[in-house]
C-alpha cells in the first residue's frame, strides 16, 4: 500500500523534525555566547571582518600564549559594522578587526570606540591610524595592477592607473568597482587630484568597456585563466591564488605591477582594529591589540596572508617590493564624509548599479 | 464551505505568528522613520531606483515565467504521460531545491567566466527554482479529476484545447502559489544576482553596506522590496479569487489515462536530461574540477562534521519553530476563510522577499531591544528563519489541511471523541505528511540560507554555509568543495521526502 | 431506546433564518425521516441536532437531558450520537475495522462489537481493508456500521445515498434500515429524496422554510398530506379546481368523493395518477391522450380534459396501446382529498403535473 507508505514515512519525517528542533534548541542555550565583558576574565569577543581562514591561526596563536580565550565572530566587514552599529552599547563584542578603513570609521564616528593609548598607536605610522586614536591599522595592503605575462608584456605596463582609460585598453581592465577597496581608491583620486578628475576617471573607466567582477579574487582568477589581461585588485589575492593552487607567487601567470612614483593606483589601505568602550580598561584587550602589532603577528601578516607589516622592522612579503619602497598617497583613510561623496560618486558612474 | 464558529484560540495563535513574520517590517519603519523625509526621498526619488525596480520586477517576470513553463511541464510530462524514467525525471526536476543559487552561479561563472547580467541570472534562477512550481504542480495534477478533462474531450476540444482549458485551470491555486513563491524568491535572492551581476534591488542593498557602510541609505531601500511585495501579493490574491481551491476529499481516486508521447518520448528525454544537466550536473562537474585544481583542504573531518551537525541543527530548530507558528495561521486559513484571515495571511508573505542580510539586522535589533537573553543564541536564528520562511510553511499546512476536512473531524465528535483526542488520532495522522513537506522546504531554505546566519548565529558557530562562505572569500576553493558537496547532499534527504510526498515515486505512477 | 426531542429550535446565519421554531420528536427504535427541499433547513436541523451548531432558540433533548437551548451547549462529543455524513467521511488513514471501532472504547474494541456491526451492514470479513480499497456502497455501509457500533442514542444520517446510483441506492438503503432496526437504534435520516424517505422510514418530517408542515407515518404524509404543496412534494399529484357539494366535489374529472369532513365551497382537490382509471362507466369523462410515457412496470399517460386541464395518470398494464390524439374515457377510482381553495398558491415547481417521473 504505497499510499499507507508514504503517510507513515511523512509522518515520521514530521514528528522527527519537531522533536530533533526542539532539541537543538535546547541545546543552544548551553552555546549562548559567554559574556566576556567583565575585565581581566581572561575572555575576550572579537567581532572580525577578516576572513576566519586568514587570522584563526593567529588568534589561536594569542590564546597559547596569554591563556585568554577569544571568541571569534566572523561575518562580512561591512556586515559586522552594521551590525556593531546596530547593537549599540549593548553590543557584547570587545574588538572591531576590520578589512577596512571605511568600516572602522563608521563604528568610530558612532563614538562606540574607546580612545587607544599612545604607547598603542605611536608603533604604527600615522597613515595607517585614526587620526584621533579611535582604530589603529594592524597590516596594508597595495592596490596593483595585476596582469597575465602571457597576454601583456611587462614594457607595454601603464605608468598610470589613469592611462586606463586609454582606448588600448578598451575591454582589457578587470575591475571590482562594489569592493570597498575600490572606493578607498576613488577616494584617494579625488584627494589627490580633485573631483573632477576622479569623475573624468570613472567615466572614462566606464566608456572603456571595464570587465566588472564580484570581487577582487574573481578578477585574479580570470586575469590567471587569461580571460582578463589586466585587473585593479589588492596585492595580497595573489599569495591566495599561489596557496590555493600549491605554487609559489612567482610561478603563475599572474603578475603584478606597482603604479611607480605616488601614483594614485598605487594607494595603500589597512586593515585593523577598534576597541568597544566597554572593553576600554579590559587589560585582556589591550593584550590583544599589542599582540597583534607584535612582530610576532606582524610577521604572520607578511607570510601567511602576504600583507604588508605596519610595524618598522618587519620584512615584508617576498614577492612584492617593500612598503618603504612604494609612492603611497597621503589621505584620511578615517574620512566618513569623504567616503559618502565617493560612493555618490561611484554610483553616478553607473558601474555600479 | 459553511461558516465554522469563530476560533479565537486559533486566532490569537495566528496573530502571534503574523507578529513574528512582521518583526523585520517593524524594523524597516524604525530605521526607514529615523532617516527623515528629506533623506528618504533623495534614495528613492531618483532614476536609479526606478530602473533598479524595473529590472528586479522584470528579473521576477521572467524567472517566474520560466520556472512555470519548466515546472508545469515537467510535472506534466512525469504525472501524465508514457515518458520513460518518470520516477527518476521527478527526482532529478526536484533535487535543484538543494541546490543553493550561490553555488549555481559560482559554478556557471567558473564555466563561463564572462557570463554576466539580467538574463544569465534568470537562468540559473529559473534552474534553481522551479522545483517550486513542479512540486505542487504534480501533487495537483495527481489529484485533478481526470472526468472533467473527459467532459471536454467528449464537448469536441482538443488534446491541446483540454489542456489549456481544463487541466490548466484545475492547476491554477496550485501554480499560482509556486509561482509566488519563486516571484519571492527571486526578488530576495542575493547569491545568483551578485555573482552574476545582475543589478536589482537586492544586489543595490548590499552594496549600499559594502561600499558606503550606508545602513540607513540600504534599510529604505529595502523599504521598495516590501512595496514590490505587496504589488505580488496582490496580484496572487486576485488570482486566487477567481479560481477556487481544489482539493480532493477521499473516494476513489481514478489515475487519469497516460498521453502516450508517441515519436516525441526521446527528444522531451534529451531535452529533460538537458534541463538536469544544467540544473545539477553544471554544479557538480565545477565542484569536482574545484576539489582536483586546489591543493587547500578543509579543516579536520571534526570541523566539517561540526558545521554538519550546526547546519542540521538550526535548520531543524528553525523548521520546527516555523511549523509551530504556521500552523495555527495555516488552519485558520483553510477552515475559516474570511477578509481577516486573508489579511493575516497574506502579512505572513511581506518579509518573505527581503534581503537575508535586512532579516539579520532586523532580528539584531528585536534580540538586542526585546529579547537580549536570546541575542545570539540558536533562538533567535531560529526565529529569523521563522520569519523569513513562513509562507513556505503556511502555504503546506494549508494544504496539509484539506487532507483532513472538517467534516472528517465533526464524524470523529459525533463519536464521542473530544476535541484533543480528535487532534491526536484524526488530525494530525493525516495533516503530519503535509506538515512534514512544509518543515522540509523551511529546513531546505535555512540549509542554505547565509547572510542572516552570518549576523545571527551564536559566537564560534560554524554552518555549512558560512564554512563554504570562508573558504570561497579567500579563493580556497578546494577546501570549499566538500562543504558545498554536504550542504547539497544533506539538502537532497528533504527533497526526496518532498518528492515522495507528492506521490511521484507511487507504483501508479510507474505503471 | 431513546427519544430524541427539538422544541421550537431556531437557527440563524447572519440575517439568514435556516429554522424558525423547528419541532419534531423522534420516536426511539425508529428510523424517522427528515423530508424537504434543498434550502428548507434540514441539514441545519441534523447539525443542531448533533452539536455542530449551537442554536439560537428552543431546545433539544436527547433521553430527556437537556442538550442544547437555554443556555446549554453540550458539545457533540458528549451527546451520546453518531454521524453518517453525505459521502461516509471514512478516516483514510484508519482500517476498516478501526474506523468502526474508533467510536468504542478499549474493551469494546475487543469484543466482537465491531465484527458484529460489520455484519449487520454485510460487510463481515472486511476489517482489515483500507477504506480506499472499497466501492462507495462499501464505504457508506462501513460509515454506518462506525456509527452504530457505539449503540448511540440516535444514529444521524445526512443524505447518505444521494452519491450513489440509483440501483446500489436502493438496496444499500433497506439494509441499513435493516441493520438499524436488527440493532435496535434510534436513526434520524436527512433526505430531500421523498422515494427515500417513504420506503424506509417508520415516520416523515415533512421541513419547509425551517417549519415543519407535516409529521406523520409515511402512509398518511402520502395519503393526507396536509396541504397541496405537500401533497406535491411527496409524489406525482393531480391539483383539480373543483366545488364540493355534499361530501362529493364537482371537478374537471367528474364528480369524485372527499375523504373526510369538508364544507361546501370551492376547493383544490388531490388526485393521485393511480387513482385515475381508463374505464367507460357511468360517470367518466373523455381525456385526450398527449404522450404515453412506458417504464415497465408501470407507465405515465398525459391527458387533457374537456376543458383544457392536463393530468397525468399511471397505468399498470404499461403496455396497452395508447396514441397520441386518441381519446378515452376516464374515471377516479376512491376518494380524493379536498383542501381549501387558497392554500393552493406557492405550490413547489415539482407539483405542476409533470410527466417525466
Amino acid at each position: 500500500m504505497p499510499v499507507t507508505r508514504r503517510r507513515t514515512a511523512g509522518t515520521m519525517l514530521a514528528a522527527s523534525l519537531l522533536v530533533l528542533g526542539l532539541a537543538a534548541c535546547g541545546s543552544g542555550e548551553e552555546d549562548a555566547a559567554a559574556d566576556s565583558g567583565q575585565a581581566a576574565d581572561k575572555q575576550i569577543t572579537v567581532y572580525s571582518g577578516r576572513n576566519e581562514q586568514l587570522v584563526k591561526p593567529l588568534l589561536d596563536k594569542f590564546t597559547e600564549q596569554t591563556g585568554i580565550a577569544v571568541n571569534a565572530r566572523y561575518a562580512n566587514t561591512a556586515q559586522l559594522a552594521a551590525q556593531l552599529v546596530e547593537e549599540g552599547d549593548k553590543s557584547p563584542a570587545d574588538v572591531f578587526f576590520a578589512q577596512d578603513a571605511g568600516a572602522l570609521g563608521t563604528v568610530a564616528k558612532r563614538g562606540m570606540f574607546s580612545t587607544l593609548s599612545e604607547e598603542t598607536t605611536a608603533k604604527v605610522p600615522a597613515t595607517y591610524r585614526a587620526g584621533n586614536g579611535q582604530w589603529v591599522g594592524v597590516s596594508a595592503r597595495a592596490r596593483v595592477l595585476a596582469y597575465n605575462a602571457d597576454l601583456i608584456q611587462a614594457d607595454q605596463l601603464p605608468a598610470s592607473v589613469f592611462d586606463l582609460t586609454a582606448p588600448a585598453w578598451k575591454g582589457k581592465v578587470g575591475v571590482a568597482p562594489t569592493n570597498a577597496s575600490f572606493q578607498a581608491f576613488v577616494t584617494a583620486i579625488r584627494v589627490q587630484h580633485g573631483d573632477a578628475k576622479a569623475e573624468e576617471f570613472l567615466r572614462g573607466l566606464k566608456d572603456n568597456d571595464p570587465q566588472i567582477r564580484d570581487g577582487n579574487g574573481k578578477i585574479l582568477e580570470d586575469v590567471g585563466s587569461g580571460v582578463i589581461p589586466v585587473g585593479l585588485v589588492n596585492h595580497y589575492y595573489l599569495g591566495e591564488i599561489a596557496k590555493e593552487q600549491g605554487t609559489p607567487p612567482d610561478a603563475l601567470k599572474v603578475k603584478l605591477h606597482f603604479f611607480p612614483g605616488g601614483d594614485t593606483g598605487a594607494l595603500v589601505n589597512v586593515a585593523g582594529v577598534g576597541v568597544l568602550n566597554r572593553a576600554a580598561n579590559d587589560p585582556d584587550v589591550q593584550k590583544f591589540v599589542d599582540f597583534l602589532l607584535g612582530t610576532e603577528a606582524q610577521t604572520y601578516f607578511a607570510e601567511q596572508t602576504f600583507e604588508y607589516p605596519v610595524v618598522a622592522g618587519v620584512p615584508g612579503p617576498a614577492y612584492v617590493p617593500a612598503l618603504a619602497d612604494l609612492a603611497v598617497p597621503q589621505i584620511d583613510l578615517n574620512d566618513l564624509d569623504t567616503l559618502d561623496a565617493t560612493v555618490t560618486m561611484i554610483k553616478n558612474s553607473g558601474l555600479v548599479p | 464551505m459553511r461558516r465554522l464558529a469563530p476560533r479565537p484560540a486559533l486566532l490569537a495563535a495566528s496573530t502571534a505568528a503574523v507578529a513574528v513574520a512582521l518583526i523585520p517590517l517593524a524594523y524597516l519603519a524604525v530605521r526607514t522613520a529615523e532617516a527623515g523625509w528629506d533623506r528618504i526621498a533623495a534614495e528613492l526619488w531618483t532614476e536609479r531606483v526606478a530602473l533598479l525596480a524595473l529590472r528586479s520586477i522584470g528579473l521576477a517576470a521572467v524567472v517566474t515565467t520560466g520556472c512555470v513553463l519548466l515546472g508545469v511541464g515537467t510535472a506534466f510530462l512525469v504525472t501524465r504521460t508514457d515518458l520513460p524514467g518518470r520516477r527518476t525525471f521527478a527526482v532529478l526536476g526536484s533535487l535543484p531545491l538543494a541546490v543553493p543559487t550561490y553555488i549555481a552561479a559560482f559554478s556557471w561563472v567558473s564555466a563561463a567566466p564572462r557570463l554576466e547580467g539580467f538574463w544569465p541570472a534568470a537562468l540559473v534562477l529559473t534552474l534553481c527554482s522551479y522545483p517550486y512550481v513542479l512540486l505542487p504542480v504534480a501533487a495537483a495534477l495527481r489529484g485533478a479529476d481526470p472526468a472533467q478533462e473527459e467532459v471536454s474531450r467528449s464537448l469536441g476540444r482538443s488534446g491541446w484545447q483540454t489542456f489549456t482549458a481544463v487541466t490548466l485551470r484545475q492547476i491554477r491555486p496550485a501554480t499560482a502559489a509556486g509561482a509566488l513563491l519563486v516571484a519571492l524568491y527571486v526578488l530576495a535572492d542575493f547569491g545568483a544576482v551578485a555573482i552574476l551581476r545582475a543589478d536589482t534591488f537586492t544586489r543595490a542593498i548590499f552594496i549600499a553596506f559594502d561600499l558606503g557602510f550606508d545602513r540607513t541609505g540600504a534599510l529604505v531601500l529595502s523599504s521598495v522590496l516590501v512595496a514590490l511585495t505587496l504589488l505580488l501579493l496582490t496580484g496572487e490574491t486576485a488570482t486566487r479569487r477567481r479560481g477556487a481551491r481544489y482539493a480532493q476529499l477521499g473516494g476513489a481516486r481514478r489515475p487519469a489515462p497516460r498521453l502516450s508521447l508517441g515519436a516525441a518520448r526521446w527528444p522531451v528525454v534529451a531535452a529533460l536530461l538537458g534541463v538536469a544537466g544544467l540544473a545539477l550536473g553544471v554544479p557538480a562537474v565545477n565542484l569536482a574540477r574545484r576539489l582536483a585544481a586546489g591543493v587547500s583542504r578543509p579543516g579536520a573531518l571534526t570541523e566539517v562534521l561540526a558545521a554538519a551537525g550546526n547546519s542540521l541543527t538550526v535548520s531543524l530548530a528553525g523548521a520546527a519553530l516555523t511549523m509551530l507558528l504556521a500552523l495555527p495561521l495555516g488552519l485558520l486559513a483553510s477552515r475559516a476563510p474570511g477578509p481577516l484571515t486573508t489579511v493575516l495571511d497574506r502579512l505572513a508573505y511581506l518579509a518573505h522577499a527581503l534581503p537575508g542580510v535586512v532579516i539579520g539586522l532586523s532580528l539584531i535589533f528585536f534580540g538586542i531591544n526585546v529579547a537580549y537573553p536570546l541575542y545570539q543564541t540558536h533562538w533567535l536564528l531560529a526565529l529569523a528563519y521563522a520569519t523569513h520562511f513562513l509562507p513556505l510553511a503556511v502555504g503546506a499546512v494549508v494544504g496539509a489541511a484539506a487532507q483532513s476536512p472538517a467534516g472528517l473531524e465533526e464524524v470523529a465528535r459525533s463519536l464521542g471523541r473530544g476535541p484533543w483526542t480528535v487532534l491526536r488520532t484524526v488530525t494530525l495522522p493525516l495533516t503530519l505528511p503535509g506538515i512534514g513537506a512544509g518543515a522540509a522546504l523551511v529546513f531546505l531554505a535555512g540549509m542554505k540560507e547565509l547572510p542572516a546566519t552570518l549576523l545571527l548565529r551564536p559566537t564560534g558557530m560554524n554552518t555549512l554555509a558560512t564554512e563554504l562562505w570562508t573558504s570561497t572569500a579567500v579563493g580556497a576553493y578546494a577546501a570549499a568543495a566538500p562543504y558545498a558537496a554536504l550542504l547539497v547532499l544533506i539538502s537532497a534527504v528533504p527533497t526526496w521526502l518532498l518528492v515522495a510526498r507528492s506521490g511521484l515515486l507511487d507504483k501508479e505512477n510507474l505503471a | 431506546m431513546s427519544d430524541v426531542v427539538l422544541s421550537g429550535v431556531v437557527k440563524r446565519y447572519g440575517r439568514v433564518t435556516a429554522l424558525a421554531g423547528a419541532d419534531v420528536s423522534v420516536p426511539s427504535g425508529q428510523l424517522t425521516a427528515v423530508l424537504g427541499p434543498s434550502g428548507c433547513g434540514k441539514t441545519t436541523l441534523l447539525r443542531c441536532l448533533a452539536g455542530f451548531e449551537r442554536i439560537d432558540g428552543g431546545e433539544i433533548r436527547i433521553d430527556g437531558d437537556r442538550v442544547a437551548g437555554g443556555g446549554r451547549h453540550v458539545p457533540t462529543h458528549r451527546r451520546n450520537i453518531a454521524v453518517v455524513p453525505q459521502e461516509g467521511a471514512l478516516f483514510p488513514h484508519l482500517s476498516v475495522a478501526d474506523n468502526v471501532g474508533y467510536g468504542l472504547d478499549r474493551a469494546a474494541r475487543r469484543s466482537d462489537r465491531v465484527e458484529q456491526v460489520l455484519a449487520l451492514v454485510g460487510l463481515a470479513g472486511y476489517g482489515a481493508r483500507m477504506p480506499h480499497q472499497l466501492s462507495g456502497g462499501q464505504q457508506q455501509r462501513v460509515a454506518v456500521a462506525r456509527a452504530l457500533a457505539p449503540r448511540p442514542s440516535v444514529v444521524l444520517l445526512d443524505e447518505p445515498f444521494s452519491a450513489l446510483d440509483a440501483g446500489l441506492r436502493a438496496g444499500l438503503r433497506q439494509d441499513v434500515r435493516e441493520a438499524l432496526r436488527a440493532d435496535g437504534a434510534t436513526g434520524v435520516l436527512v433526505t430531500h429524496d421523498q422515494g427515500e424517505a417513504l420506503s424506509v422510514a417508520d415516520k416523515v418530517v415533512v421541513l419547509r422554510d425551517g417549519r415543519v408542515v407535516q409529521a406523520a407515518a409515511p402512509t398518511t404524509v402520502y395519503r393526507e398530506p396536509v396541504d397541496p404543496w405537500v401533497a406535491g412534494f411527496v409524489g406525482d399529484a393531480v391539483l383539480l379546481p373543483a366545488v364540493v357539494e355534499q361530501g362529493a366535489a364537482r371537478t374537471a374529472l367528474g364528480v369524485v368523493p372527499v375523504a373526510g369532513p369538508v364544507t361546501d365551497g370551492p376547493v383544490t382537490v388531490l388526485v393521485r395518477p393511480e387513482q385515475v382509471r381508463f374505464t367507460a362507466g357511468p360517470g367518466a369523462v373523455t381525456a385526450t391522450v398527449l404522450r404515453h410515457d412506458f417504464h415497465g412496470h408501470d407507465a405515465l399517460v398525459g391527458l387533457r380534459l374537456a376543458d383544457g386541464t392536463r393530468i397525468t395518470a399511471r397505468i399498470l398494464d404499461g403496455a396497452a396501446p395508447l396514441s397520441p390524439g386518441g381519446e378515452v374515457s376516464v374515471q377516479v377510482d376512491g376518494a380524493a382529498r379536498a383542501f381549501p381553495r387558497d392554500t393552493a398558491v406557492g405550490l413547489p415547481a415539482s407539483t405542476v403535473v409533470e410527466l417525466a417521473a
